[in-house]
């Protein structure tokens, strides 16, 4: 489980977490939505302990993250992944070398484990095949980069899955696809997930439940369905801009 | 501007060079408690060194076959009528070996490598690689860091001592050709000031300022904030700042070798 409590994070001078609290709960996909800027993925990011924050905490199976020590972090990050908003692939090892990474250190080096089948059956995963295995990811394309890191995201299997605009930059196709697969994979690997996207219709097609972050709290949260009945203007307003205009004629 | 700006905005100043020297010494801590794990890194700390010494080898010839040279040159039109010519092999073996092999070498990698490393880190830190590295768990000190500070320290060493070589070289090349002196001269000018405190210093510097570019690359590149922009500003300000630090470090070492030998 993941609890967030009375989260605050100034960055410059911009108050971007003014006292966030949140739960996601043991199987479940959380979708954090909210405007750019709102600090969605500093949110991701406090979680996995890549920012530290100003005052609250951020518990990962009930151990504080920010005030883990070395060894402690280091056991928590094992059991997360990371999926960022531009994959960040490395750019010097191929598409196994990267997979590969995905594992925990010296993992490879283990008699009882063939790492060569899980990184393809990662590969599986998402739709690739062996061939792009050789590759650099100079040499794919942004959405064959995406399936990549989540190939690197599920191959060891991790406990907790963080998505950071994960279909951001992607056609409508692609961006499907990628959907699709992140669904998939939740159920097939019954991983916990946390996916910040401001894109709608991923959001209402994978969530549990739909938290909507803006002015540095979580000002709605609930299922889907009651996101899409709840009579807050605002929320409605996020949710769908088109029909809050239309309505505003 | 009014004193209270002018204090606030010395007082920034203050501050943002306070945090600049606690976060280099807090790298600067992680990267040597990283340097004993060199069983982890050893494959790539080569592959950085083979880098390293293969990229800067040519220009390495030529600025250190120029320097010889002009050494060779400036000195005799010194000398002349003055001195015995034969001083032009000792000027010449003195200032290759004690400053020109080594500091004009760690400039010239600075200008190639360091810069080539302060991009690529900058790069990956403004692509979220470095982030990516953490939440898998690795140690980005150990992965990037370490490998690269012990490459340059083993590439600087082989470099130093080829541009000593080919600047001597070329300054006895220079003495008998254009000026009025023999071989036998110059040989006998650059005995008379060899010894070998000269050459360890020579060998001591080439490690420390391979330990400088290095370092000091990775850690502005580990700065770099601000797309490729950013990038563009991390490598030349990593240039700026290996430059700098080579030629304090090397007026620090001075007295030392004046002290020893």
């Amino acid at each position: 489980m993941i609890e967030i409590r009375s989260l605050r994070k100034n960055l410059g001078g911009n108050q971007v977490l003014d006292g966030v609290d949140l739960v996601v709960n043991e199987g479940e996909c959380v979708v954090v939505m909210g405007p750019s800027g709102t600090g969605k993925s500093v949110l991701l990011k406090h979680i996995v302990g890549l920012f530290d924050p100003d005052e609250g905490d951020v518990l990962v199976d009930g151990i504080s993250v920010p005030r883990a020590d070395g060894r402690t972090i280091r056991r928590i990050r094992s059991r997360i992944s990371y999926v960022f908003q531009n994959s960040a692939l490395f750019d010097s090892l191929t598409v196994e070398g990267n997979i590969l990474l995905g594992l925990p250190e010296g993992h490879c080096r283990r008699r009882d484990v063939n790492c060569n089948e899980l990184v393809r059956e990662a590969l599986e995963h998402v739709n690739l095949g062996p061939e792009v295995l050789p590759l650099l990811p100079a040499e794919l394309s942004g959405g064959m980069q995406k399936r990549v890191a989540l190939a690197r995201a599920v191959v060891g299997r991790q406990r907790y899955v963080l998505y950071d605009e994960p279909t951001t930059g992607l056609d409508p196709l692609n961006a499907s696809n990628i959907n699709e697969l992140i669904a998939r994979l939740k159920s097939e690997i019954g991983s916990t997930s946390v996916i910040v996207t401001h894109d709608v219709d991923s959001a209402f097609f994978l969530a549990d439940r739909i938290a909507v972050l803006s002015d540095g709290v979580i000002q709605a949260i609930g299922t889907p369905e009651e996101l899409r009945t709840t009579p807050d203007p605002r929320i409605q307003r996020f949710l769908d801009p088109a029909a809050a205009y239309a309505g505003a004629m | 501007m009014s004193v209270s700006g002018w204090l606030q905005r010395v007082g920034r100043k203050v501050l943002a060079a306070v945090q600049h020297a606690g976060h280099f010494g807090i790298l600067l801590v992680a990267t040597m408690a990283a340097l004993p794990q060199i069983r982890r890194y050893w494959p790539a700390a080569v592959g950085h060194a083979k880098r390293i010494g293969v990229d800067g080898i040519a220009l390495v010839i030529v600025v250190g076959g120029l320097s010889g040279s002009l050494l060779a040159q400036q000195t005799g039109y010194q000398l002349s009528n003055a001195l015995p010519m034969s001083l032009v092999g000792s000027g010449v073996v003195a200032g290759m070996l004690t400053e020109l092999g080594p500091v004009l070498t760690a400039i010239v990698i600075a200008g190639r490598t360091g810069a080539g490393i302060g991009a690529e880190l900058g790069t990956m830190k403004v692509t979220d690689q470095i982030d990516a590295l953490v939440t898998l768990g690795r140690d980005p000190v150990v992965e990037l860091v370490a490998p690269r500070v012990v490459g340059g320290i083993i590439a600087m060493i082989p470099l130093v001592i080829i541009a000593n070589f080919v600047g001597i070289f070329a300054g006895w090349f220079t003495a008998v050709s254009v000026l009025p002196m023999t071989t036998a001269e110059y040989v006998q000018g650059a005995r008379s000031y060899y010894h070998s405190a000269a050459l360890i210093f020579s060998l001591v510097k080439a490690p420390i300022f391979g330990f400088t570019i290095t370092f000091v690359a990775c850690y502005i590149g580990l700065r770099a904030e601000g797309g490729a922009a950013g990038v563009g500003r991390t490598a030349t300000a990593a240039v700026v700042a290996i430059i700098v630090a080579i030629m304090v470090l090397d007026v620090i070492l001075a007295p030392v070798y004046n002290a020893v030998a």
